[in-house]
């Protein structure tokens, strides 16, 4: 098992260094996104402030974190769908399907790859925050900070293999990943927190997951909150990822049997 | 066919299904066959006729509607992992390796993903490289012509040294040396207890290879037999099968 998942994350780390430039971009896409928040934050920073007061920062810091923490719920939703894409339009899903190799295996590969690639995200957040922004990250809670991540990153793997479901059967069109990734930026408090917002969008906001996931990281990384502080957040995470975790692969496994009936594994 | 030996592959009233339009068109109807272990099978029919949903159903990436496929006492109803490691499977799709990636470093995952060790890899792949005379595995897959990718594909299938093989369209795309190598490896397998089932529109090809042959026209057995079978069906002894296929085309 460790052998096939290694052997997975080789291809995808050499097909991924493949294209050279595409991780320079991606440091200047991080950093284009900062310069713009930080410039939004000196224009109307301080009528934010009012809103921020709970976790304690200004609205840089507090859009850095959410920005950066977002890279492993964006990876999760969106790089399932857009693998197993790649994988159909390369003709090579029927190739693997067709080795003794389990659906489970290749999920966690996926899963291990796209931590990976979230983690060089944050990094670079971190690092840009740290250095060059002088973002202070002294008051964090390492335990619970990790026990938001653990359980926010099995709640949007498992949202993104189910988006991935879609696509095994119909190819193009992704309602989940689309649902989400429209939701998430308007009431999921990314880019502003939730209490901004009407209260009946707050009401929305408070039945996504994003929601409780970055305001657990948020109060965890700035406010030093305990996983006891942050039961409320961790709880509603933890009921998403027993739910979900298994639905997904079920509906996984569904899919390609049905793509497999249909005869439609090489179609794209 | 030798019921004296345990088939390696049974085939009852296989049934499939494609949708076309959105009405249903047979691409399988009632296929029945057994076919014994180190057996070559010829599968012969104009395009269309359902030779390449056959081989997929038998390798369990496509699941027929109705009927069941028995491989070495396996049911393959259900994609289950034993009976994907009996198979190997030449497709005759270019697209089906990773382009971006070497030969080498394309078999090295795709021997990982079928169980081998990096040793066992290794071995297997300078094993097959002297038998096919192959010196481009370092470049990069999307370097490749028709025939490289080709020699990959039968490359990969071999690699866990499978009991069954199949091949879509042999020896689709390959010069006349590289065909005559593959010719006497299909014959060493086959003597080494390997089943093969090949599809071609080379009829003079799959009569100097194939033991079995059969006929397919509009994803149904038109005719199924040895060429000494064959031969008193049609009550002509000195019929070549180039003949053969011609009778049985026209009065399936």
């Amino acid at each position: 098992m460790l052998r096939k998942i290694f052997a997975l994350l080789k291809k995808d780390f050499l097909m991924e260094s493949s294209y050279k430039l595409a991780f320079i971009m991606n440091i200047f896409s991080v950093c284009a996104s900062l310069l713009i928040y930080f410039f939004i934050n000196k224009l109307f920073g301080n009528n934010m402030n009012k809103y921020l007061e709970e976790f304690g920062v200004n609205y840089f810091s507090y859009v850095l974190l959410s920005m950066a923490f977002f890279s492993y719920i964006g990876v999760g939703i969106g790089s399932f769908s857009s693998r197993i894409r790649f994988e159909q339009l390369q003709g090579t899903l029927e190739s693997l399907l067709l080795t003794p190799t389990k659906t489970e295996i290749i999920l966690l590969s996926m899963t291990i790859w796209n931590i990976i690639f979230a983690t060089i995200d944050v990094l670079i957040y971190f690092l840009f925050g740290l250095f060059l922004f002088k973002i202070n990250f002294s008051n964090i809670n390492l335990i619970s900070t990790f026990a938001a991540l653990i359980l926010t990153i099995i709640s949007f793997s498992s949202l993104g293999i189910l988006s991935a479901s879609f696509i095994l059967i119909y190819k193009r069109g992704n309602p989940t990943a689309w649902l989400i990734s429209t939701l998430e930026g308007v009431v999921g408090g990314v880019y502003f927190p939730i209490s901004v917002l009407p209260g009946y969008l707050q009401i929305i906001a408070h039945c996504l997951p994003v929601t409780y996931a970055i305001r657990a990281i948020e109060l965890a990384v700035y406010q030093g909150y305990s996983i006891f502080q942050l039961k409320n957040e961790l709880l509603f995470l933890l009921i998403f990822s027993i739910v979900l975790c298994p639905l997904s692969l079920k509906a996984f496994k569904k899919a390609i049997y049905i793509a497999c009936c249909r005869g439609s594994l090489t179609q794209y | 066919m030798s019921k004296s030996f345990s088939p390696v592959l049974t085939l009852q009233d296989i049934l499939k299904f494609r949708l076309a339009n959105k009405n249903p068109v047979s691409a399988l109807e009632d296929i029945n066959f057994q076919l014994d272990s180190g057996k070559i099978l010829g599968i012969l029919g104009p395009n269309g006729a359902g030779k390449t949903t056959l081989l997929k159903c038998l390798c369990t990436l496509i699941i027929p509607d109705k009927g069941s496929i028995v491989i070495d006492h396996y049911l393959a109803n259900t994609p289950a992992d034993k009976i994907k490691s009996l198979f190997g499977f030449v497709d005759n799709e270019e697209r089906s390796f990773y382009w971006r990636l070497s030969g080498i470093q394309n078999l090295e995952f795709f021997a990982a993903m079928y169980g081998l060790t990096p040793k066992q890899t290794k071995l297997r792949i300078n094993e097959l490289l002297s038998i096919f005379d192959i010196n481009y595995i370092h470049k990069r897959f999307d370097t490749y012509s028709s025939g490289m990718k080709r020699k990959l594909s039968l490359l990969r299938a071999i690699i866990h040294r499978p009991k069954i093989l199949l091949v879509d369209e042999l020896t689709k795309s390959l010069d006349f040396d590289t065909s005559m190598s593959l010719y006497k490896f299909i014959k060493d397998l086959s003597a080494n207890k390997t089943t093969i089932i090949l599809t071609s529109h080379n009829i003079p090809e799959a009569e100097n290879l194939c033991d079995t042959f059969m006929f397919l026209k509009s994803g149904k057995i038109a005719a199924l037999g040895s060429i000494d079978t064959l031969h008193q069906n049609l009550k002509n002894a000195d019929a070549s099968l180039t003949d053969i296929y011609k009778t049985v085309m026209k009065n399936a």
